[in-house]
């Protein structure tokens, strides 16, 4: 009997090794599976890396690859990192209580996961657990809130007894958790998961590193950047400047690819950069949806970016 | 019926070597996962039912009854002793197509409507499983509640023909996908355990069931439409009128093992073996079968508890006609949620009981 210890790993899938040539659908599904809870980047940063020629780390967790040399020189940057919450407390009952993670975190963030299965992600690797939740039928004939559920009344079952039987696991304060990775395809060509615009707009750019360059064109997978854009700023100002940055994302519009200019700031720094947003509907769920077909035209425009065009 | 009694253990220690107990837990969770990642909403019950008949031993001649319902006797001579599991679990029913294609669902059976919102979803047609997501709510301004104005489903349709093309009707029915997954210890997390639990402690009792000491028939009795209104039992219970000597719901035992709960009453712990679900919301078992049980569980050595705790049992369908009705159950931890916890040894527990049971009762 296979037993299913760990609910899906943090970056290194069991399944075939991860390719950058595969196509857009699984390969946008592959990295859908991931879990990079910001500040916790690492491991899917070691996948991303092994499927890069030449990728390197900077001091921020950046996996960055340079392509091409000479002039112009360019940035295109799509991070990795999503909202997550981190272990705050381990109870003698063996539950567990959550912190969310810094960084903003979408409207429902919280109740979206409860009496769901998550991740722990220990140091022996990873751990299922469910957030709990009351039991329908103990809540008959007894007045009840409608608030919404927040992390704050959050107790996460692995299953353990104890404290001691915790530890056991590799779980400790501050360990991250995820919601369980489930990417689910449905309709002609949605791909549903959290964060899935993001992770198939990573996808795009992966598979489109392979186009020839102008000029030198760095692409770079970063770090917390719904944390004060740590990873960006810390490549502008490592490997600047630039000529032109281009920061991935996904997000509702009309176009299947948006595009605006932008001026952001981080400690007294500026940048101008163009977002380019792939379309997604449910943002911010668990079913945040990506059309694939979407995902291929950004692709197509970012090879032609890559290769010379705007 | 609230508030009556708190649960307490009666036996405590599982008998026989950890190496023969890992090889009991191997077969019992073969059988569990199968069960568990078979689908069956409420109406819908096929696929559960034929997962059940193909895990039965050789010998069982398993019979489906005109509700659905899946039979199998053993034994023979006097009035029968039923054993009762339900084969369906909650879900939705599609109600409605809208003009952009999405599903207008209403529920079968209770449960917290917000624990299936912005989650991944699939369309049972009674062919195939056409996978599609619950929305998420569209405003998230002004105040906020938990629970959704109503449940969407979304099949990546834009319009009623495509979402007909894709083969979906009014009457279909609507789950979230689910995996059996094992966590720390003994102890697994999975939706549907209610009643896919009790299902497996009916095959796991049968396949270790000796036939040579039953004295009466024994009729296992895998059930329709519980949680929609205990419909198939009703209907098995008609069809054995007043011959049934006694009837044994085998279902779960809402469980307020947990630190969300009050702990007025429900009280049994989980991996403390199974339990005696005396009082409900709709039967209250006859004290002196509730000291019989006991004794049989103290006679070998299955660790068994006693409590009170809400819901209602198919057992009680067969009221009509007089019929005891003991429901025994295993603990469980948020029930009716996509994310059910249980303790295997509790299965195990169960499965020795009801062959117990069937042998000695």
């Amino acid at each position: 009997m296979q037993r299913r210890i760990a609910a899906g790993l943090l970056c290194t899938l069991a399944a075939a090794p991860l390719s950058a040539q595969q196509p857009l659908g699984d390969l946008a599904g592959r990295l859908a599976a991931m879990s990079a809870p910001v500040g916790f980047e690492a491991m899917m940063a070691d996948s991303l890396a092994r499927m890069m020629r030449g990728a390197m780390r900077d001091r921020a967790g950046n996996v960055i690859v340079r392509l091409g040399s000479g002039s112009p020189k360019r940035l295109i940057a799509c991070p990795m990192d999503e909202p997550g919450w981190a272990v705050g407390g381990i109870r003698s009952d063996g539950y567990l209580t959550l912190r969310r993670l810094p960084g903003r975190t979408p409207p429902m963030f919280d109740q979206q996961v409860e009496g769901q299965r998550v991740t722990v992600w220990g140091a022996r690797g990873a751990v299922p657990a469910v957030v709990a939740v009351r039991s329908t039928h103990l809540t008959r004939g007894r007045t009840t809130e409608d608030t919404p559920f927040t992390s704050d009344n959050a107790f996460v079952d692995v299953g353990a007894r104890t404290e001691e039987e915790v530890r056991s696991l590799g779980i400790r304060v501050t360990s991250p958790v995820t919601a369980a990775k489930r990417p689910h395809r449905y309709g002609r060509s949605r791909l549903a998961a959290p964060v899935a615009g993001r992770r198939a707009a990573c996808a795009a750019l992966l598979r489109a590193s392979s186009q020839g360059p102008r000029g030198t064109v760095l692409i770079a997978f970063v770090v917390e950047q719904g944390l004060g854009m740590r990873g960006l700023f810390t490549a502008v100002n490592a490997l600047g400047p630039f000529d032109d940055v281009v920061m991935l994302e996904g997000d509702t519009g009309a176009e299947p690819v948006g595009m605006r200019r932008d001026t952001v700031t981080a400690g007294g720094a500026r940048l101008v950069l163009d977002r380019w947003r792939l379309r997604t509907r449910f943002g911010g769920t668990p079913v945040e949806t990506v059309d694939l077909g979407d995902a291929e035209e950004l692709e197509r425009r970012l090879a032609a970016w890559i290769g010379g065009g705007r | 019926m609230r508030a009556v009694a708190a649960a307490f253990m009666i036996g405590v220690s599982f008998p026989g070597t950890l190496r023969a107990q890992d090889a009991r837990i191997g077969d019992a969770e073969t059988v569990l996962e199968q069960l568990v990642e078979s689908y069956g909403p409420s109406g819908m019950e096929g696929p559960v039912r034929e997962r059940v008949r193909r895990l039965l031993p050789g010998w069982a001649r398993a019979e489906t009854d005109t509700a659905g319902n899946l039979w199998v006797r053993a034994g023979s001579g006097g009035e029968p002793v039923v054993f009762v599991a339900h084969l369906d679990e909650i879900g939705f029913r599609v109600t409605g197509i809208a003009a952009d294609g999405s599903l207008e669902l209403a529920r079968l059976g209770g449960f917290f409507p917000s624990l299936f919102e912005a989650q991944p979803a699939l369309v049972h047609t009674g062919r195939v499983m056409v996978p599609a997501v619950f929305r998420p709510r569209a405003d998230t301004a002004g105040p906020a509640r938990r629970t959704p104005s109503a449940i969407v489903a979304d099949p990546g349709t834009s319009t009623r023909a495509e979402t007909e093309a894709l083969g979906i009707r009014v009457g279909h029915t609507v789950t979230m996908p689910k995996e059996y997954v094992r966590l720390s210890g003994t102890r697994a997390t999975g939706r549907s355990f209610d009643d896919r639990v009790g299902s497996a402690a009916l095959v796991l009792a049968l396949r270790q069931l000796d036939r040579g000491r039953l004295d009466h028939e024994v009729i296992f009795l895998w059930s329709v439409r519980e949680e929609t209104g205990l419909e198939g039992a009703a209907v098995a219970a008609r069809s054995l009128g007043l011959r049934t000597r006694r009837v044994h719901a085998v279902d779960t035992f809402v469980s307020a093992d947990s630190p969300l709960e009050l702990p007025a009453f429900g009280l049994a712990p989980i991996g403390a073996g199974a339990v005696v679900r005396a009082i409900d919301n709709s039967a209250v078992a006859p004290a002196a079968l509730v000291d019989s049980l006991v004794a049989i569980a103290e006679a070998r050595r299955i660790p068994l508890q006693l409590g009170a705790t809400n819901g209602g049992n198919d057992g009680s369908a067969f009221a009509p006609w007089g019929v005891p009705d003991v429901a025994i159950a295993w603990p469980l931890r948020y029930s009716h949620s996509p994310a059910e916890v249980i303790d295997l040894m509790d299965l195990l527990a169960l499965a020795d009981l009801v062959r117990a049971i069937a042998e000695d009762w």
